[in-house]
Parts: C-alpha cells; structure tokens; sequence
C-alpha cells in the first residue's frame, strides 16, 4: 500500500500553488496526495526529493525572447525559451509547429509535474534525411522560476538525422523539467545528444521516450555536469526487430551536485540489441547515481544487451551509487552488465609521474583516458571539441 | 566425470518420487492453539520454561510486529498469509528432556534416520570416512536432540538448543541475541523474535578450533505450523567454527511459513563458516504447497581480522526470501557468499546478500550461480555498500544467471554504493542460456540430453561448490540434478 505523507513540505505546498496556476488541477492533486517521490519509491531510492527538493521558485517562467549563447556553425537552430518555440530555422524536410499539451496524470509526480507545467508541445517531424545537425537551444531565462518544455520528435522511414539539445539558463534557482519523446522510425538514424549549460544552482529533470521501429537505429549521449540537482529519466522501448540503441552518458560533478540517470530500456521484440554506457567522474561531495533496468520480454529472443557503468571518486567524501537492473524472461539472449567505481589507479599515477609528469597533468591524463571511449562514439568535430573543452574546464574549475 | 554419473543416478533413482523427503511422520504432538495472540507467546515462553527476560523480550517483539507491514519490495507473489491459521507452537510429545539417544522417542529417530542424518554418535555421515559431525535435530518446534555434547564441553565449545543456552548460559544470550538482527529489524525478523521456538546455539571460546563440523538440521512435519527457529553462533577472539544447516519438510497441499533467523558474530580474529543446504519441499508440477521460506540470516564481523563466509545451495522451497549478510566492521574483516539458487516449477527465488563495509581495509566476494528452469522466477538482489570511513574496502561480486528453457525468468538487481574514495568495487552480471554449441558438443561424445545438462549445470556451478564442506558437496551435487530433472526440452 502506498504510505500516505502526512504532511506536505513547504516546497510541495508550492509546486501544489504552482501547478494551480498552470491549470493542471489533476497534477496538484496527485501531488497533494503522494508529495515528492522520496527514497521509498524505489525509481528515486538515492534521490530523495523529499529532502533535496527543499525549496522551489515562488513563480512560472513569463514568455521570453531572449536568444541563447550556445552557437554551433553550420547546424540548423530552433530556440525554445522557457517551453515556448521562439525561432526554428527554415530547415529542407523538416516541419515544426507548437501543438497544445494534452495533460494527463500517472504513479510518477516528476513527470506529473512536467506534463502539468508544460504549455506547448512543440513537434518536429523530420520527412528526409539531413545534411547538417539541428540544434534546438532550452533556454531558462528570466528570474528565478520554473518553466517546462515537451518536445516530440518523429521521423519517417530511413531518415538520418542527428539533433544537439542544450539546456542553458542564466537562473540560479530555477526549476526546469523537460521532456522529449522521440519516434525512431523503421531504418531511420538518429543520433540525439543533450548538454547541460545550466547556472551552478539549476534544478532539472528531464524526461526522455524513446519508440524504435523496425532496425532502427539510435545514438543517445547526455552530459551532467552544470546544476545542483539533475535527473535524467531514459525510457526506451524496442518495438521492431532487428532495431539497435546505444546510450551513453557523462557526469562530471563536483561540490555538493547531485546528479542521476535512470534508464529503463525494454527489449519487448525479437532480435535487438542495446549497449549502456555510463561513467561518472566525482569529487568533493558530490553524488553520481546511476540506475539502469534492462528488461527482456518473454519471446523477445537473441536480445543482446550490454551494460556497462564506471565511477571514479577523485574526493574522500564523493559518492558512487549503482543499481544496474537486469529483468529477463527470455532465454536465448546474451545479457551482462558490469558495474566498477574506484578512485585512480596508483601504480598508474606513480609511473607517469616517475616520467617527470606533474601530478595534476598526470591525473588529468588519466582522467581523459577514462573518458577517451565514450568521446569516440561521437564523429561530428565541433561537438566533439565542445565535449572535450567541458571536461578541460571541469578540471581546470577543480585544479 | 564421476559427480556427473553421480548425478544421473540420482536422477534415475527419483524418477518415480521427485522429492523424496516428502514422506511424514505420525507422532504424537503437543501444540499451541492457533492463531497469534499475546497469550499464544506467552504459553511458547511458559513451555520453554524462560525466565522473565525472556519473555519480556518477545513481547516486546510482539507489540512491535503488530505495527509493522509485511514487506513487497521482494520479487516474489503468493496470497496474503494468514498469520491467525498458523499453529506456532509444536513439539513431540515426549519425556521432558531426553538424557540420552534412548530415551528420544523411536519414531523420531527413524524419521531421521529416513532422511540419512546420523543421530547416533556412532555413525558417521555415508560415504565420508572418518568425518564427524555434531548435530542439533530441531523437529517442528523444538530441539529433540544434539549429539556430541561432551566432546565438545571438553574443548570449551558450546553446542545446544537456544532454549538450554536461555537458561544455562544466560549471559552470553543476554548479550549477543538481537544484537546483529534487531527484534524489529523486519517483519519476519520481528515475528520470529516474537515467536522463535528453537534452533541451535553455539559458542566457540578464544582461540578454540571447532573440533568437528557442527550442523542442525530442521524439518518441518506438523501440518499447519510455522517453523521459527533462532539460530545464534558466537566465534570468540581466535577461534574457528564450520557449520552446515539441513532443511527438509513433508509434501502438503497447503503451504507452510518457515521464518528463522540466524545471527552470526565473530570477534577480533575469528572465523565462522555457514554453510546451508536448503531442501525444504518446493511444492509439485503444478506450484502446489510447498514452504515459505523468508530467512533473515546475518553475521557481524565485529572483531578485527574476523570473517564470516556464507555458503549456500538453494534448491527448495514455494518462495525463498533470503540475504544472508556480512557487516564488516572490524578492520580487515572479510565477508563471503557463494551462492547457487536453483528454481524449477512454479518456484521463486529472490536471493542475494548484503556486505556492509564500515571498517577499514575490509574484503568481500559474491559469487551468485542462479539457474532458472521450468516457469519459475530467479532474482538475485544485493547490496554492497562501503561507509565513508570504510578505506581501502574492496569487493568483488559476479552473479551470473543460467536459463533453462523458455518460460523462466532470471532477473539482477544489486545495489553498488560506494560512499569512499578508495573502496574499490567491482560487479560482473551475466545471463546466458546453455548454448547449441556445448550441447552438441557433449551430446556429440555419447552423452544424452539430461546427461550434457547436468555436465554443464555443474560446471557452471563449480567454484561455489567447491566452498562447500565435503560432506554437503556430495549431497549438493545429487540435489542440482534432482533440481533439474524434467527440465530440458
């Protein structure tokens, strides 16, 4: 039986107010009823939002026109401020238009709170294959506040594309969910990468649904590295055979950030294959979760999943917490996951600095070489430069 | 090849009764009315001659219990037990304390007997010359007898039911029981304190070598009862004890609770060594009766230097709910768990083991075999955990799963918290069928389809077995391919 909270926090009397406002009624009321989801609820075991959600912007974000600072040349843009599309590029097969959410209440009070602030679905449906990358800049602005986005994104049979979001917001406190739901069509390509330029005292939640069709095939990539407080929700499901996935995360945290993935990847079909890769790099008091659940349906034979998920703890009092999930009912499939967490490898560390190397250049090295595999996946150059320019300012920030 | 043949023969000569400890035992019982009350507790105490302590300490238990909720996390489904139709008290009705082997009545001694356990000093375990075995036989409720009770007094080393330590060495039970698993530590923790009517006690002094492997071994008879059984061993500074645990039970319609509760503890250099074969009735082909089983088992490694390693064969048993678990608070300490859970049928499993390191330098090692066969459902879950001050932990886990046809379910799900720097974990997870290749290939050199899996089944459960004493090796290697029988195909 779900345990009934007896007593709201402040922080949820305020989403409550919040979500009131927005006109999502039915939201406030599961809130009001089950509160936050707190270490009880299994999904949020490490994240208790009880406690670590303790206070919430007093306002939603107002309709903004700023424009973002993250450039990419050559890639086509669209810029969505505050859940609101505020300029897309004129892009070739490519059509994009703001449709009202349909609001709609469920177990989890994360995605309850996405949905019911959200005021737009903006929608991109890609009918061809691209020639440059689309960069769809999340943009916070304004004063402290909490704002929602809800992207849905499909493609038609045999597209490629590949689409860069980035979470930017100038807001200390803020608050920002936001969800993307991609259709990965029968023998399409995607490539979908999401980084984080969130201000340092940031609160983010993000949603992401993936639907693969037939042999399609899907590259994901999220960083974590620029809030106080992050989640990452994946939800991926096989719907044809013969379809492939690859996720891939990065968290790059230090102080007392908070960051957690949560990927739940359901193998319902025959013949599909996924790989999960995870690592996290923490220092001082920072927290680095990492949950991850492969499923195998009954009758979804030769499944091949891999999961595999590395921690590094450069700080006495960081944290590296794993759970990853295997749920098979199937028997010919080929299953594994590994999980490692440590700190550097001291033999490692002597030889190179026996080589005259100074100490913090040969942690570095190190670093990037624990790093180096994840970067490899990603061919496009000026994304790959702008990933390895982040993790040189996280350790120069930390130095 | 010889366990292999071993195997078959085991196979072949079940072929008519799958399970063949299912046979019951007509005696004459003194019971407790049914149902659960404060009254019923007391009347367990008042049989068990306890003193006030005792008693107080088990209401306790009660009132709390009657707070709590029973758990669902655990991957496991079965209908809400009635905790008010249960019998919780039952004991041959005999003469008060028999003295000697003569005097336990003679329908125990052969129900014993039947199931190959030797009561009798004398006899020693078939097959393994020379190795003796001290054994607590607890029938139902009570402790009927423990055998080489002299030979061990003369080492130093206690050996008894929980209900003579209760009385005879009060001290110590006053200051170890309840203190690795907290009265209100669970639900079924809560009630076995409440409730737990026998089990063995064992108390090893400094720096004593166990001259002999001690063993209890638990059956369930009486209909309708819930077996609750407190298992206590205590391994002073230095010494060093192996122990083997034996479960078997009648074959009934209706499914019976067993909920025990094993607190292990060893001091600065000890060592203790758990090891299980669990064989309780798993219910029939169509998931039918059977027990629930739902341990807490849990060792302390208090000292510096100790270690506590678990062992354990699963094969019986409607549901299992059990994680026997190391807290690792000595410097240096080691925790082990090697583990093989076999669910055939309707059978569910939902098993693994917990290392807590909280002292420095501290060691752990999971090795998890879990074969799914039939339409059972197999999960292991753990948890390792290293607390802020833990430095220099280290573990090492590998769980791998084995399917066996197409309806099973094998499922993961270990919890890796890592709270210090320089602990150092590592988590493997597999899961694979028995592939065409390895069936072909033993199938190519003359062997049948059951023969090649109970070849490959054994090898992939090797390195556990290999942990286990010599005298459960033999019988554990029979129980995987009884456990598989009718599986393939």
């Amino acid at each position: 039986m779900e345990q009934h909270i007896v007593k709201l926090t402040d922080a949820e009397n305020q989403l409550a107010d919040l979500l009131q406002a927005a006109g999502a009624a039915d939201a406030k009321a599961a809130l009001t009823e089950h509160g936050l989801p707190h270490r009880r609820i299994e999904e949020y075991h490490y994240t208790d939002l009880r406690t670590l959600l303790r206070d919430v912007p007093a306002e939603l974000a107002k309709a903004n026109d700023d424009l973002p600072s993250e450039q990419f040349n050559g890639f086509s843009r669209v810029v969505i401020v505050n859940g609101k599309l505020v300029h897309a590029d004129a892009i070739d097969g490519v059509e994009i238009k703001s449709v009202d959410v349909a609001k709609k209440v469920g177990d989890d009070q994360i995605i309850n709170l996405m949905d019911g602030f959200a005021q737009s679905q903006i929608e991109i449906s890609i009918s061809k294959s691209l020639n440059k990358p689309i960069h769809i800049a999340q943009v916070h602005a304004g004063a402290d506040s909490v704002a929602a986005s809800k992207l849905k994104v499909t493609s038609a049979d045999g597209v490629e594309a590949t689409i860069i979001e980035t979470f930017e917001g100038q807001n200390d406190r803020g608050l920002r969910f936001a969800d993307c739901a991609m259709d990965v069509a029968a023998n399409s390509n995607l490539l979908h990468l999401q980084l984080d330029q969130n201000a340092t005292g940031a609160r983010q939640f993000v949603q992401n649904c993936y639907d693969l069709h037939e042999k399609a095939n899907l590259r994901t990539f999220v960083t974590h590295a620029n809030f106080q407080l992050g989640r990452t929700d994946v939800k991926a499901e096989f719907k044809g055979e013969g379809a492939h996935a690859d996720f891939a995360g990065l968290t790059l945290l230090m102080d007392k950030q908070h960051g957690d993935f949560t990927l739940n990847v359901n193998h319902a079909v025959p013949n599909t294959t996924s790989t999960e890769s995870f690592k996290s790099i923490v220092r001082d008091r920072a927290k680095a979760i990492f949950q991850g659940k492969i499923i195998v349906a009954p009758d979804a034979q030769k499944t091949d999943a891999q999961m595999m998920s590395q921690g590094l703890l450069l700080s006495e009092r960081a944290e590296v917490l794993v759970k990853p999930e295997l749920e098979i009912f199937a028997d010919d499939v080929l299953c594994a996951h590994g999980a490692t967490c440590g700190e550097l490898d001291a033999d490692a560390l002597f030889y190179l600095m026996s080589r005259g190397i100074p100490r913090a250049e040969a942690e570095s090295m190190l670093i990037k070489a624990f790093l180096a595999e994840l970067f490899d996946e990603i061919e496009d150059e000026q994304i790959h430069a702008k990933l390895e320019n982040r993790v040189d300012a996280w350790l120069a920030a930390t130095e | 090849m010889a366990a292999v043949k071993e195997t078959i023969d085991q196979v072949k000569e079940i072929d008519v009764d799958k399970y063949k400890y299912g046979f019951k035992t007509d005696i004459e019982m003194d019971m407790a009315p049914k149902g659960l009350n404060e009254d019923i507790v007391r009347f367990i105490s008042a049989k068990k001659d306890e003193p006030e302590w005792m008693l107080e300490w088990r209401l306790e238990a009660f009132r709390r219990w009657q707070q709590m909720e029973e758990p669902s996390w655990a991957r496991v489904n079965y209908p809400k037990i009635d905790f008010q139709d249960l019998y919780y008290y039952a004991a041959p009705k005999s003469t008060p304390g028999p003295k000697s082997l003569d005097e336990v009545d003679p329908e125990l001694l052969e129900t014993y007997k039947k199931l190959g356990i030797p009561l009798s000093e004398q006899a020693v375990l078939a097959g393994v010359e020379g190795a003796r075995v001290a054994v607590d036989a607890v029938f139902d409720s009570v402790s009927v007898v423990t055998t080489f009770k002299d030979e061990l007094a003369k080492a130093g080393v206690i050996f008894c039911s929980i209900s003579e330590a209760v009385k005879e060495h009060p001290e110590l039970v006053k200051k170890y029981l309840g203190s690795v698993v907290p009265t209100s530590d669970n639900f079924y923790a809560t009630l076995n304190a409440a409730v737990f009517s026998d089990g063995s006690f064992v108390y090893i002094p400094k720096g004593v070598r166990c001259p002999m492997e001690l063993s209890t071994y638990f059956r369930i008879n009486e209909e309708k009862t819930g077996q609750f059984e407190r298992t206590l061993i205590i391994a002073d500074e230095g010494s060093y004890v192996s122990y083997l645990e034996g479960c078997t039970a009648p074959m009934r319609d209706e499914n019976q609770l067993h909920a025990a509760v094993v607190e292990l503890v060893t001091l600065d250099d000890a060592e203790i060594k758990y090891s299980t074969v669990q064989n309780w009735y798993p219910g029939d082909k169509d998931g039918k009766g059977g027990i629930y089983n739902f341990v807490t088992k849990r060792g302390d490694c208090r000292g510096k230097n100790s270690k506590i390693s678990w062992t354990q064969v699963e094969t019986g048993s409607a549901i299992t709910w059990k994680y026997p678990s190391c807290i690792l608070r000595g410097d240096n300490s080691q925790g082990e768990f090697y583990s093989i859970a076999i669910s055939n049928g309707h059978q569910q499993v939902d098993s693994g083991t917990k290392m807590i390191h909280l002292g420095k330098n501290t060691s752990s090692r999971i090795i998890s075999k879990g074969i799914s066969a039939g339409v059972s459902q197999n999960t292991y879950r753990g948890q390792v955990s290293a607390h802020a001050k833990a430095t220099g932990a280290r573990n090492f886990t590998q769980c791998d799963s084995l399917l066996i046809g197409d309806r099973c379910g094998a499922h993961t799900v270990p919890y890796i918290e890592s709270r210090n720097a320089s602990a150092v974990f590592e988590h493997e997870a597999t899961t694979s069928k028995i592939s065409d290749d390895q069936m072909f290939y033993c199938q190519q050199r003359g062997l049948n389809e059951e023969e090649a899996v109970a070849l490959i089944v054994n090898g992939f459960v090797r390195e556990v077995l290999q942990h286990l004493p010599m005298e459960f090796m033999a019988e554990s290697q029979k129980l995987i391919g009884i456990s598989l029988e009718g599986s393939v195909g």
